[in-house]
């Protein structure tokens, strides 16, 4: 477990007095873990949320990390999960809706696919939670916009061949939903796989507020002011002018595909 | 439609030269290995990774082993080896491994010294054992050069010049690997060398292979981005059969990229669904 790391990195970031600190995608354990993978699993909230918990209390942060998660109701059910805790305890989950299979992906393989959003009102605003192919499905961060999300954090494991994608999309589904976009994504090399860092804290404009270094274990700061919110929802109105109907069309030719 | 001109294979290099030197930098520090052993030959590719283990690690920690034969034996060769070397602080050891090859030669039954291929592939082992030795005894990673044109055609030897711990070229085609080795700054005689196995005198891969690999490297990246065989040899202008028989060596060699196969009587099976991360 990154227990001992995401520790480190969490009192860091209350030195830097920081109130939310983002780690990616199945963070808690790595990404590539194959079968180990129902080793590592664990009920959510369960002993390692516990643990993030506390670690969350004692440095008066908000966290959101990423997990396997293992059903409550069955023994080796595996949801690929965003967890968010606070100084309050844990507050709650988001299992991942679609699992890509395709490429260097097997994550069908263990994972079951999430059926419900996740957005969470907290102290620092309404937090959606999406997880790192989710961003290719612009409907998804639509829904948790509609939901009343003020900031989607999207957690990631995405290897450099995907890099140019993301780029784009983080910032496509920033200013499409006029909302700030957190986008937090692994380092480093498994299996061959190098994943491309690159993380980054996305205005309802597009811009790129914040930038963490490409390949590099870093940690980066960014701030949001809601209030820019309003400014872009007044110069740029899809929350107005978005078509209900063409969601009803959308969801029919989806499945009659 | 995919358009199968020289320009699908360019690369950002120095993107590419940055990613394997941090692959490989990466991998020597898990394995917590004191370095890299590797075969030089004098070729292009083995003296590709060469420059970029050094590149990646340090020369000091990289060990070249130059292991010619008698009946291949190229001095330029050599010569190409040791000034690659040079030129990147790469320590070298000179073993000549015709007294091996000669005794196997004597002790296996029925040796015959005609049938060039089987012949050939001894030489090819004896490297490989060579490598393995010094990476066992120094706790070294062995890194191998394998191309990917050399692997998707399995134009190589079973458990022999295949046989590494990493392989840092794998994922380029060998005409990449020239562009890498151009921009990373590798001496041009080594650059244009014709690409040979050297398992008999005279061996030229491109005459085994048919083709140059201009045209190979793109039949194989049609191959690769899933296109019909007719479209390939439509767009490059050549014979369906051509690309035909790319294709099928292509499939025909997948038993020389995997463990051996076996019959699934259990559970959990090797090398099919008993599925463990590897750490390093």
């Amino acid at each position: 477990m990154n227990i001992t790391k995401m520790e480190k990195y969490a009192d860091e970031a209350r030195k830097q007095e920081a109130e939310l600190i983002i780690f990616p995608e199945l963070s808690l354990t790595g990404y590539t873990l194959k079968d180990k993978v129902y080793e590592l699993a664990e009920t959510i909230p369960g002993p390692s949320t516990e643990k993030i918990a506390r670690i969350a209390k004692e440095n008066n942060l908000y966290i959101i990390f990423g997990a396997p998660e293992l059903s409550e109701k069955a023994q080796a059910i595996l949801y690929n999960t965003a967890v968010l805790v606070g100084p309050e305890g844990y507050i709650g989950k988001y299992r991942k809706m679609h699992l890509p299979n395709h490429s260097v992906f097997e994550e069908k393989r263990y994972f079951r696919p999430g059926y419900k959003t996740g957005v969470y009102k907290t102290r620092l605003g309404r937090i959606g939670l999406i997880i790192c192919y989710d961003i290719f499905f612009p409907e998804i961060t639509r829904l948790i916009r509609l939901e009343g999300a003020d900031f989607t954090v999207c957690i990631s494991a995405s290897p450099s061949t995907r890099r140019s994608f993301f780029e784009i999309l983080t910032a496509a589904r920033a200013i499409e939903n006029t909302m700030f976009l957190a986008y937090v994504n692994l380092v480093g090399i498994e299996e061959g796989l190098q994943f491309w860092g690159g993380s980054r804290l996305i205005a309802p404009n597009g811009n790129v507020i914040a930038k963490a270094p490409y390949y590099e274990e870093s940690l980066t700061l960014g701030e949001i002011d809601y209030n820019e919110i309003r400014a872009s929802e007044i110069s740029a109105q899809m929350l107005k002018d978005l078509r209900p109907e063409i969601f009803l069309k959308l969801k029919e030719k989806s499945v009659e595909f | 439609m995919l358009r199968l001109a020289p320009h699908v294979l360019e690369l950002d290099w120095a993107d590419v030269e940055s990613r394997i030197k941090h692959f490989i930098k990466n991998y020597v520090e898990k394995a917590e290995a004191d370095g890299i052993v590797l075969g030089l030959s004098g070729g292009i590719d083995s003296s590709t990774v060469a420059a970029l283990s050094a590149l990646a690690i340090g020369g000091n920690k990289v060990l070249g082993l130059i292991m010619p034969e008698k009946e291949t034996y190229n001095q330029e060769d050599i010569e190409d080896a040791k000034n690659v070397a040079e030129k990147y602080g790469i320590k070298t050891k000179i073993i000549d491994i015709t007294a091996i090859i000669e005794t196997i030669q004597k002790t296996i039954p029925e040796f015959d010294p005609n049938e060039k291929i089987s012949k050939g592939n001894i030489k090819a082992r004896t490297r490989m054992i060579c490598l393995y030795y010094y990476a066992n005894k120094h706790n070294l990673i062995v890194c191998g050069s394998s191309d990917k044109s050399e692997a998707m055609m399995g134009y190589f030897t079973k458990w022999g010049d295949v046989a590494a711990d990493i392989a840092p070229i794998m994922d380029l085609y060998k005409t990449q690997v020239r562009k890498l080795a151009q921009y990373v700054g590798l001496p041009q005689r080594v650059i244009n060398k014709p690409a040979t196995p050297a398992l008999w005198p005279g061996q030229k891969a491109e005459d085994e292979l048919g083709l140059k690999y201009e045209t190979l490297d793109l039949i194989l990246y049609g191959l690769e981005h899933f296109m019909e065989i007719d479209e390939i040899a439509n767009q490059l202008g050549i014979d369906k059969a051509v690309v035909q028989k790319v294709s099928s060596r292509l499939e025909r060699m997948e038993h020389k990229r995997r463990m051996p196969i076996t019959i699934k009587l259990q559970y959990r099976t090797i090398g099919m669904d008993f599925k463990l991360p590897q750490s390093i």
